[in-house]
C-alpha cells in the first residue's frame, strides 16, 4: 500500500529534482530533493517499508544521472539503515534526526561521486569542490529539511496513522 | 348678500376679480408676496426631497455594491486572462527568437543536417553537466551526435532512450575537445570543469595567442566537425619553464539557461579507441 503511494510521490520527486532543482543551484550546488524525502520517509515510526522508497528513489534518480548506475540507491539504500537504526535507538527529536540524516547523506552521496569522477580519471581540484559544491548543496538540503520533514509526516499520517498512547 | 346681487353680476364679479389678480400677477406685483410664501415652501421641499434620496440611496445602495462586486470581479478575472496571455506570447516570443537564431545557425552551416530538441532537465548530480533533451533514438538520435545552439557548440550525446537522451555538455569536469584558436591556428585542448568554467590546455610555448582570441573545434578526434565556435580567450597564462601555455575561455553559450538546442544528425564520430595502444595491443 505504502509502496504504490510513493510510487507517484516518487515519480514527482525525480522530475521535479531535474528540471526545478538542478536548475536553481547555490554557487555550484543543488539540492537532493530525493534525499530529503526518502529519509523523512525513513525517519515515520509507524512505516517498516522505507527501504521500499529508497529503492525505488535511487532508481530513478540513477536512471537520470550520469553518474554510474547503483550510486544514489546504494547510498539511499545506506541511508535508509541508517534512519532506521536511529529511528529504532531514539524515540524522539525525529526532526533533528532528519537534520542529521540529511548532512550525513549529503556528505555521503557527494563523497561517493567525487570519488568515482577521480576513479574515472578526472581531476576535481578538493578544495574548490567542498568550497562550490559539497558546502552549498548541504546548505540547501538542510533548509528543505523542515517543510519536506512536516510534508512527509503529514502523508504518512494519513496512510498509517501513528498508535496513540493512552 | 344674495339679495343685493343677482347670479350673472356675481359670476362676472368674481371673475373681474380673478383677471386682475392675474393681472397685477403678471405685471409682477405679487413679487415681494410670492417670495415671502415661495422661501419656506422651497425650503421644506428642498429638505423632503432630501431625505427622500437618502433614503432611496440606503435602500439602493447595497444592490448597487452587489453589482460593482461583480463587475470587479469579472474584470479582474479578464484581467488576469490577458496578464496569461502576455506572459505566453512572451514566451511564444522567446522561442522564436531563439528558433530564428537557430535556424540562422544552420543556415550558415548548411553542410550539416539538424534535428531540434527541448531541454527537458539537467542532472541531479551536481558534479556533472548534463542535460536531458526530449528527442531518442526514435527521431534518428544516436550518442557521440553533436550538439549546437545558436551561438555555437553545446556538447555532445552520451546516452540515448527511444524517446529522450543525455548530452554532456562542454563544461562538464569530464570533458576534453581538441580545439584550434584564431586567427593563429594554434592547436589545444579545451577542458571543462567542476565550476563549470572552461579552459585551454596544452597550448604550444611558442604559439602567439592573445585575448579576444576566438576559439573553434579543429575536428581531430572525430568527435565533433570542425569550426563550430565555442569561445573566446579572457586570459592567458604562460611560464617561462613550462612546457605549454593554458588560457580561460568564455564560451559564447549560456549553458545555465538553454531552453532548445539543435542535434548534428549526418555527423558520424569516430571511436578511436581501437588506436590508442594497450597493453594487450601495443
Amino acid at each position: 500500500m505504502t509502496f504504490l503511494i510513493g510510487l507517484p510521490i516518487l515519480i514527482i520527486t525525480a522530475i521535479l529534482q531535474t528540471t526545478v532543482i538542478s536548475r536553481m543551484p547555490l554557487l555550484n550546488g543543488t539540492a537532493d530533493l530525493m534525499l530529503i524525502v526518502i529519509t523523512a520517509w525513513a525517519l515515520q515510526r509507524q512505516i517498516s517499508t522505507s527501504w521500499q522508497w529508497a529503492l525505488l528513489g535511487g532508481m530513478l534518480i540513477d536512471y537520470y544521472s550520469g553518474l554510474p548506475f547503483g550510486v544514489y540507491t546504494l547510498s539511499y539504500l545506506a541511508l535508509n539503515g541508517a534512519a532506521v537504526i536511529l529511528k529504532n535507538r531514539v524515540w524522539q527529536f525525529s526532526y533533528l534526526m532528519h537534520l542529521l540524516l540529511a548532512l550525513l547523506g549529503t556528505l555521503l552521496i557527494q563523497g561517493f561521486s567525487v570519488i568515482i569522477i577521480l576513479l574515472q580519471g578526472t581531476a576535481l581540484p578538493l578544495g574548490t569542490v567542498l568550497q562550490q559544491v559539497i558546502l552549498p548543496s548541504l546548505i540547501l538540503n538542510l533548509l528543505l529539511t523542515f517543510p519536506i520533514y512536516l510534508l512527509i509526516n503529514d502523508v504518512a499520517e494519513q496512510i498509517k496513522p501513528s498508535a496513540v498512547k493512552l | 348678500m344674495n339679495e343685493l346681487f343677482s347670479q350673472p353680476s356675481r359670476i362676472l364679479i368674481i371673475s373681474l376679480m380673478i383677471l386682475g389678480i392675474l393681472a397685477l400677477a403678471f405685471s409682477g406685483m405679487f413679487s415681494t408676496l410670492s417670495s415671502v410664501v415661495n422661501a419656506p415652501l422651497i425650503s421644506a421641499q428642498s429638505w423632503f426631497s432630501q431625505q427622500y434620496q437618502a433614503a432611496r440611496d440606503f435602500v439602493t445602495a447595497p444592490r448597487d455594491v452587489t453589482v460593482l462586486r461583480q463587475e470587479i470581479s469579472a474584470l479582474e478575472a479578464e484581467n488576469a486572462r490577458l496578464q496569461a496571455e502576455i506572459i505566453d506570447l512572451q514566451q511564444q516570443l522567446i522561442e522564436f527568437e531563439i528558433l530564428s537564431a537557430l535556424l540562422e545557425f544552420a543556415r550558415s552551416h548548411p553542410e550539416h543536417q539538424y534535428l531540434g530538441a527541448s531541454v527537458i532537465g539537467r542532472d541531479p548530480s551536481p558534479f556533472l553537466n548534463y542535460i536531458l533533451i526530449n528527442r531518442g533514438s526514435d527521431d534518428g538520435l544516436r550518442r557521440g551526435m553533436p550538439v549546437v545552439t545558436h551561438n555555437g557548440l553545446a556538447g555532445r550525446i552520451t546516452q540515448v532512450t527511444p524517446s529522450g537522451a543525455r548530452v554532456q555538455l562542454i563544461t562538464d569536469p569530464t570533458t576534453s575537445i581538441n580545439v584550434k584558436i584564431q586567427p593563429t591556428g594554434a592547436e589545444a585542448i579545451l577542458s571543462g570543469s567542476i565550476t563549470g568554467d572552461i579552459s585551454l590546455q596544452q597550448i604550444p610555448q611558442d604559439a602567439a595567442i592573445n585575448p579576444g582570441n576566438l576559439i573553434l573545434t579543429s575536428g581531430l578526434g572525430g568527435n565533433f566537425p570542425a569550426n563550430i565556435i565555442i569561445g573566446q580567450i579572457t586570459s592567458v597564462r604562460r611560464q617561462e619553464n613550462a612546457l605549454f601555455q593554458s588560457a580561460s575561455v568564455q564560451p559564447v553559450t549560456d549553458y545555465e539557461n538553454l531552453d532548445i538546442v539543435l542535434v548534428i544528425t549526418n555527423f558520424n564520430p569516430i571511436d578511436t579507441g581501437p588506436l590508442i595502444p594497450t597493453p594487450e595491443n601495443p
